[in-house]
């Protein structure tokens, strides 16, 4: 028998914690509501529970501002990135549920499924017409709780789970779109087994790690790093099946092949909020993960970031050109941005932290926005992703056609617009010393992107078109985002101050 | 120690590549139980016992048995095409995978061997004792520095079962017809009004998957289930009854000349 | 009062803004307010020039920042606008001439239904350019580059119902691309060297910077130079381009755009002081181009693409010039400013000719037009002294200086020079003789007019300016040293006597423009030179022999050589160009293909990316 030893309480930081207690309290709530209340009364509680936590947890965050701090017995962390990433996943947030939200532009009723588990053009899916299927909003919002903890984690073990806690709600929502069900499902259950296959990979990685470090913790890790350098080969290991694994989420090739798929199959919605946020959420935790545990051991992980990097870059960039799917051209340039964000990552320094921070922000908004506004152009299957059938959009809605054109030049790195400044911002940190090849091949392959965003811009403005193809006049939810993606790629590009002085303002991980 | 390691190292690993080979998804299971419980062994060997049972306990016991039974009731058979269609792609995942395994496989080696007199199989026993036994030292870890962690999973559970409503259940559009509406409805029917016939029994079969045969020895249909029917697993008894149909009718004449008539 | 600069951008641009957004409700007014816009922006521009020139004579600036873009640490890159002597120039060539062919296009375009857009881009274009040449550090030039880049693209595309215009639009983007490229490193080079983009900052630490850093700056530069300015080897797209109204011909793909490679190598000039092998790549590409341009020239049957190619080799001379060194900057501008009158003009006057000929482009379509269209005829006549370069018209002026600073450069610089202006003379005589004389081969339905005032009245400024312009740059304005403090000033010396220049050139002009008379002029009824036109005419007139004799001596050895460098530049050029493209579109649809669908085939693929992971890491601890 054991001798009873006394057992000191953990403590917990709830106003620390706030933003992520209160989202995945919400998430909580919000199941509990899909059990007892009524579908009529659900269908306006649900959202409203969502944009409430989402307000809270928002203000919450903007209350955390200077803080920095090791909380919840060193299960997190509470510093400026976690500030500025949390900030940036909970607007984002906002954006995606009011996307999930547009039952405007589809006759057929909003983006989800009426009923998951009905069988695909069957008799009892069309007796649900347009009913909505409640049990996304805690789902979303389980997963925004799981995004939240996941750059903020502090130990291999808290960021294993708020992986999977963020992981799974997605694999399910992507399977739920309401139309091309088909494609949906098959996409969800893609991304569910070769998610499940990048989280084996993960903990692999993390079991080596602690092996070699005999540290789960960030701080542990970092410690062994640099006192034990004998141990090099089995981190080595480690480090390689842990960036395989991390690598998956963010998108970077040759991990990339799911995207395409997922981004494709899922509801345009949700693919808006899981292409952004997603990133955010996964690159933060990259960040953290490599330059707070494995900063030591810089010079070994740096030249393969590079070669993750250049091969992200031209391969998402060389893959779009013969796309003929705006979802899939979406998809792959968000790989390529992948490879452009890991250029800031490869720097190692605190300008590399600064430089893809800034990058995460300003791609967020506007693929959120390039994606949302992908929704109002119909044809009477649904959505027209085809590039063809966005020939000629210009004369069917000039304002379309020009808020797309601006979010795709964005996405080019345009100058003035918020996609030069996240360039520059990542890029100008790596450049100098051996990085800057990789920095030349981000230069060579954004001439390439450049040449299929243009492609899209030519047909939409020079291309006679389908008049089959309608625009769909969006609600406010959708205008919102859009609005917002335009406002941050022009101000953000003119005035890019604001956006470098505040990332520049929060400071470095805390270890 | 060493000794129990080699053993079940090498089983476990087995059952995972019997897991992974085997045609029949119950054998699949079977076989990842056969891995569990060696890794169950392993870690009671290095004094886990807490871990070690509850592997046993919860995985062997509980998750692979629910396995087994979903895989009985949904009835999966092997009837998934195991062709590779896409060329050399065996070749390419072995080989892949193959390069992988050397690769961590060296690196890790080359690693401890430089480190190989240090390193000793230590088990748990010293924590164990620092923390007054292994219950309690996990209890302390679960507890205390993992708390947060641990309370999370719980939203992962969540989500799971939320996952599972979702994919599986859905409300009733119409109304469902009560026992005593049901018995109404049949009995207004003077067809049905008797009941539906009783399945086939026969020499041979002997299922409720076999219909029955009327009395002038044409099928009735309407005696199968109609899951059986839907799923397309009934029995075809066409050839059978007009093989002994024909019997029948060389073994009497009479009858067979009122049959052409 | 001093206006502002930065309004000299906001005017077109604002302009732009309201055509481009306000849609079909801005039709009925959208062109003249697209003209007011340009005239506005000529009277700011006036006005600011002649602030400048009240300044004293060697710190000519006008400077107006108007926020600050990026400020990271010590690095900063403000919007800066700045008029100085260079600039000035521009804007006023930029506002001027872009006036009027905005007051020309009211007329070209009338019965086109998009006006009002076309309206739009050509003031996003002004805007654009206005940028370029006032952006004082070299990410604002980037903006401006890249927004005249756009502005081209979609004026080239304008008539999208067409596919060449479609495609033209396309390969001039492409192209561009490669000339895009190259800026931008050279942005990034110049950063990272000087730890600024500031021209006067990284000026003033050009001679600090090492030989070879500044030797690769001034490559890039030449390469986007040579992408803008359809400079061999990225001179392909301008023919094409000839696809868009010819308005923007004149404007964009004449007189302004593609000299901003000429702009840019010469605001640059303290890079290239200090690199010989920099300045030596811009001679040769200079060389070469106004002699491809040349001997395209005269292959081409369409008026607009002998047009394009004349544009292309007047550029090389500048090119050419602005590689000579101090020797050459000077001139390199004054020729830019003067092709920009005549070049314009004759576009003008070639859009005048298709206007009233249908849209015939077709040279071999035309003939004897010289009194159907007197006006266009005139002032298409004064352009063509101009740019074969007969005192005292404009281009001799300054195309003779450039041939006398490339003799005092080397024999090759200045034989290319010469030979050039002997090819000029040859086809633009052509152009003139198969256009405005000889007989009428006009198509069954065409009829001649002359075009309306709105259009001719342009072309009367216009042939004014190639008129008089040269001397008066030279003379009255005193361009020379109204550059110096900008561009510096060189002295050279010529290998032979400066008096024998003159004549020289004449004398290869003469016989440029007496071989193409012999030609082209001989069924025509114009009274030629006597003894060599007696036999001309009685070869031509005995029988189709003569003919024969001059297709086969003296045409086709011409003709072969034309369309042998045609062909160079359209298969191995065009085909460089078209492979990278191809490659690129060949890789994509490989690499299409690893995409198949299946889940097991991206895990594979993923474990392969766990290899090569691995591999890299390994390879650090093993190496």
């Amino acid at each position: 028998m054991g001798v009873q030893l006394p057992f000191p309480t953990p403590q917990i930081e709830y106003s620390l914690l706030l933003p992520v207690l209160v989202i995945l309290g919400a998430a909580v709530v919000s199941v509990l509501i899909e059990a007892v209340a009524a579908e009529s009364l659900r269908r306006t509680l649900q959202p409203l529970l969502a944009f409430g936590s989402l307000a809270i947890a928002l203000a919450g965050c903007v209350g955390l501002w200077d803080q920095r701090q090791v909380v919840a017995q060193g299960a997190l962390v509470v510093d400026g990135p976690t500030v500025i990433l949390q900030g940036t996943l909970l607007i984002l947030a906002v954006l995606g549920a009011l996307l999930m939200m547009e039952s405007r532009v589809d006759p057929a009723g909003d983006p989800f499924a009426a009923r998951a588990s009905t069988i695909p053009g069957s008799a009892d899916e069309r007796g649900f017409g347009a009913r909505r299927q409640t049990e996304v909003w805690p789902l979303f919002l389980f997963a925004v709780g799981g995004m939240l903890m996941f750059p903020a984690a502090n130990d291999l073990l808290t960021a294993f789970i708020a992986l999977e806690v963020f992981s799974l709600p997605l694999y399910l929502l992507t399977g739920m779109a309401r139309r091309r069900r088909l494609l949906s499902q098959e996409a969800a259950l893609k991304y569910f087994v070769l998610g499940a296959f990048s989280s084996a990979v993960f903990l692999f990685g993390s079991a080596l790690i602690y092996a070699a470090t005999g540290s789960l913790d960030f701080a542990g890790i970092a410690d062994a790093v640099s006192a034990d350098p004998t141990s090099g080969l089995l981190l080595s290991a480690g480090v390689a099946l842990l960036l395989a694994g991390m690598l998956f989420k963010v998108g970077a090739a040759p991990f990339h092949q799911w995207s395409p798929d997922v981004y494709q199959g899922a509801p345009t919605a949700l693919t808006a909020f899981m292409s952004a946020a997603t990133k955010v959420a996964a690159f933060g935790a990259l960040l953290r993960v490599m330059f707070v545990a494995l900063g030591g051991a810089a010079w070994d992980w740096q030249p393969a970031v590079a070669v993750i990097a250049g091969l992200s870059m031209l391969v998402g960039a060389i893959t779009a050109v013969v796309q003929s799917d705006i979802k899939r051209v979406l998809a792959y340039s968000s790989v390529a941005h992948a490879g452009f964000i890991l250029t800031g990552v490869l720097a190692a320094s605190p300008k590399g932290l600064s430089g893809s921070l800034v990058y995460l922000v300003a791609y967020g908004f506007v693929t959120l926005a390039a994606f949302g506004l992908l929704t109002v152009v119909r044809s009477p299957a649904g959505e027209a992703t085809d590039v063809q059938q966005w020939a000629g959009l210009a004369k069917k809605s000039p304002v379309t056609a020009s808020v797309f054109s601006l979010l795709l030049l964005t996405m080019a790195g345009l100058p003035l617009t918020s996609g030069f400044t996240a360039k520059f911002a990542a890029w100008s940190a790596a450049w100098g010393g051996w990085q800057t090849g990789v920095v030349v091949i981000g230069a060579v392959s954004s001439t390439i992107a450049a040449a299929f965003y243009l492609r899209i811009i030519v047909s939409m403005w020079f291309s006679e078109g389908d008049d089959a193809v309608v625009v769909a006049l969006p609600g406010l939810g959708t205008r919102t985002v859009v609005g917002v993606g335009v406002a941050s790629a022009v101000v953000f590009g003119v005035a890019p101050q604001l956006l470098l002085g505040l990332v520049d303002g929060v400071g470095v991980f805390l270890r | 120690m060493i000794a129990v390691f080699w053993v079940c190292a090498v089983l476990s690993v087995a059952g995972g590549f019997g897991m992974v080979f085997s045609r029949k998804a119950v054998h699949s299971a079977l076989w990842l139980a056969l891995t569990m419980i060696n890794l169950a062994v392993l870690y009671v060997s290095q004094q886990a016992e807490f871990l070690g049972i509850v592997q046993v306990v919860v995985y062997t016991g509980a998750v692979m048995m629910l396995f087994l039974f979903v895989l009985m009731i949904v009835g999966v058979d092997s009837s998934d095409s195991l062709v590779e269609t896409i060329r050399g792609h065996r070749l390419a995942s072995v080989a892949a995978v193959l390069a992988l395994l050397v690769l961590v496989l060296t690196m890790i080696n080359q690693a401890t061997q430089s480190l190989a007199l240090n390193i000793v199989p230590t088990g748990l026993e010293g924590a164990n004792a620092d923390e007054g036994g292994n219950v309690q030292g996990i209890a302390k870890l679960l507890f205390g520095r993992y708390v947060f962690a641990f309370e999370v999973t719980s939203a992962l559970l969540i989500t799971a079962a939320l996952g599972a409503m979702v994919l599986a259940h859905r409300d009733r559009l119409t109304r469902v017809p009560g026992q005593e509406e049901l018995s109404r409805e049949r009995l207004a029917d003077p067809a049905t009004a008797a009941g539906l016939p009783a399945p086939g029994v026969y020499a041979r079969h002997n299922a409720v998957d076999t219909p029955a045969l009327l009395p002038d020895g044409s099928i009735a249909e309407n005696s199968l289930p109609g899951a059986l029917v839907l799923r397309g697993t009934t029995h075809d008894v066409r050839e059978e009854v007009a093989v002994t149909r024909a019997a029948e009718l060389a073994s009497d004449p009479k009858q067979a000349q009122e049959e052409q008539s | 009062m001093t206006a502002s600069p930065a309004l000299l951008v906001a005017v077109p641009l604002l302009s732009a803004a309201v055509l481009l957004l306000t849609g079909r409700r801005s039709d009925r007014w959208g062109h003249w307010l697209g003209c007011a816009a340009a005239v506005g922006s000529f009277l700011i521009a006036l006005n600011l020039v002649l602030s400048l020139a009240k300044q004293p004579h060697e710190s000519r600036e006008i400077s107006q920042t108007v926020w600050t873009w990026i400020s990271v640490g010590g690095f900063n890159v403000d919007v800066t606008f700045t008029v100085d002597p260079l600039s000035a120039v521009f804007i006023l060539l930029i506002t001027g001439v872009g006036s009027l062919i905005h007051i020309y296009s009211v007329g070209y375009m009338e019965h086109d239904d998009n006006r009002r857009r076309f309206f739009g881009y050509l003031n996003l274009f002004v805007a654009a350019m206005l940028t370029l040449v006032l952006a004082n550090n070299l990410l604002l030039l980037y903006v401006g580059w890249e927004g005249v880049g756009l502005a081209s693209y979609l004026l080239i595309g304008f008539w999208q119902h067409k596919p060449s215009a479609a495609s033209a639009a396309n390969k001039a983007f492409i192209v561009n691309r490669v000339g895009d490229f190259g800026l931008s490193i050279a942005v990034m080079l110049t950063f990272v060297t000087f730890g600024s983009v500031a021209f006067p900052e990284v000026f003033a630490a050009a001679d600090k910077a090492s030989s070879t850093t500044i030797t690769w700056i001034g490559l890039a530069l030449l390469l986007a130079a040579c992408g803008k300015s359809a400079q061999f080897p990225l001179q392909s797209w301008l023919l094409d381009a000839m696809e868009g109204p010819t308005p923007v011909s004149a404007l964009i793909h004449a007189a302004t755009m593609v000299t901003a490679g000429v702009y840019l190598v010469a605001r640059c000039h303290p890079i290239f002081d200090l690199s010989a092998t920099a300045r030596g790549a811009v001679v040769a590409v200079g060389a070469i181009t106004l002699l491809m341009g040349a001997v395209i020239g005269i292959a081409k049957d369409d008026i607009k693409k002998a047009l394009a190619g004349s544009t292309m080799s007047q550029i090389g001379y500048m090119m050419l010039a602005v590689g000579l060194g101090p020797i050459g900057y000077i001139w390199a501008i004054f020729h830019l400013l003067t092709h920009g009158f005549f070049k314009a003009g004759m576009f003008l006057g070639a859009g005048s000719v298709m206007h009233g000929m249908n849209d015939e482009v077709n040279m071999r379509r035309y003939g004897a037009l010289r009194t159907a269209m007197a006006v266009t005829f005139g002032t298409f006549a004064i352009g063509y002294l101009a740019i074969i370069g007969v005192p005292p018209f404009a281009g001799f002026w300054s195309k003779d200086e450039i041939i006398k600073v490339a003799f005092e450069h080397s024999w090759v610089a200045g034989g290319a020079a010469l030979l050039g202006a002997a090819i000029t003379a040859y086809y633009m005589t052509r152009v003139m003789l198969m256009t405005f004389f000889g007989k009428a081969r006009w198509a069954d339905d065409a009829h001649p007019h002359e075009s309306p005032a709105v259009m001719t009245i342009p072309l009367v400024v216009l042939a004014a300016l190639s008129a008089v312009g040269g001397w008066a740059l030279l003379h009255v304005v005193n361009l020379e040293t109204w550059l110096e403090p900008v561009l510096g000033h060189g002295e050279g010396e010529l290998p032979f006597s400066s008096s024998l220049l003159l004549p020289l050139t004449l004398a290869v002009v003469a016989l440029g423009v007496a071989a193409a008379w012999k030609v082209y002029g001989a069924g025509a009824d114009i009274p030629v030179s006597a003894p060599r036109g007696s036999w001309f005419i009685r070869a031509a007139r005995a029988d189709l022999g003569g003919d024969l004799f001059n297709e086969k001596v003296l045409m086709q050895p011409g003709q072969r050589l034309t369309a042998t460098l045609v062909r160079v530049d359209d298969s191995v050029v065009d085909g460089a160009v078209r492979g990278i493209g191809g490659f690129t579109t060949a890789l994509s649809a490989r690499l299409r293909q690893a995409q198949n669908g299946f889940a097991r085939s991206y895990a594979l693929v993923m474990v392969i990316g766990a290899v090569i992971v691995a591999l890299a890491l390994a390879m650090v601890r093993f190496a």
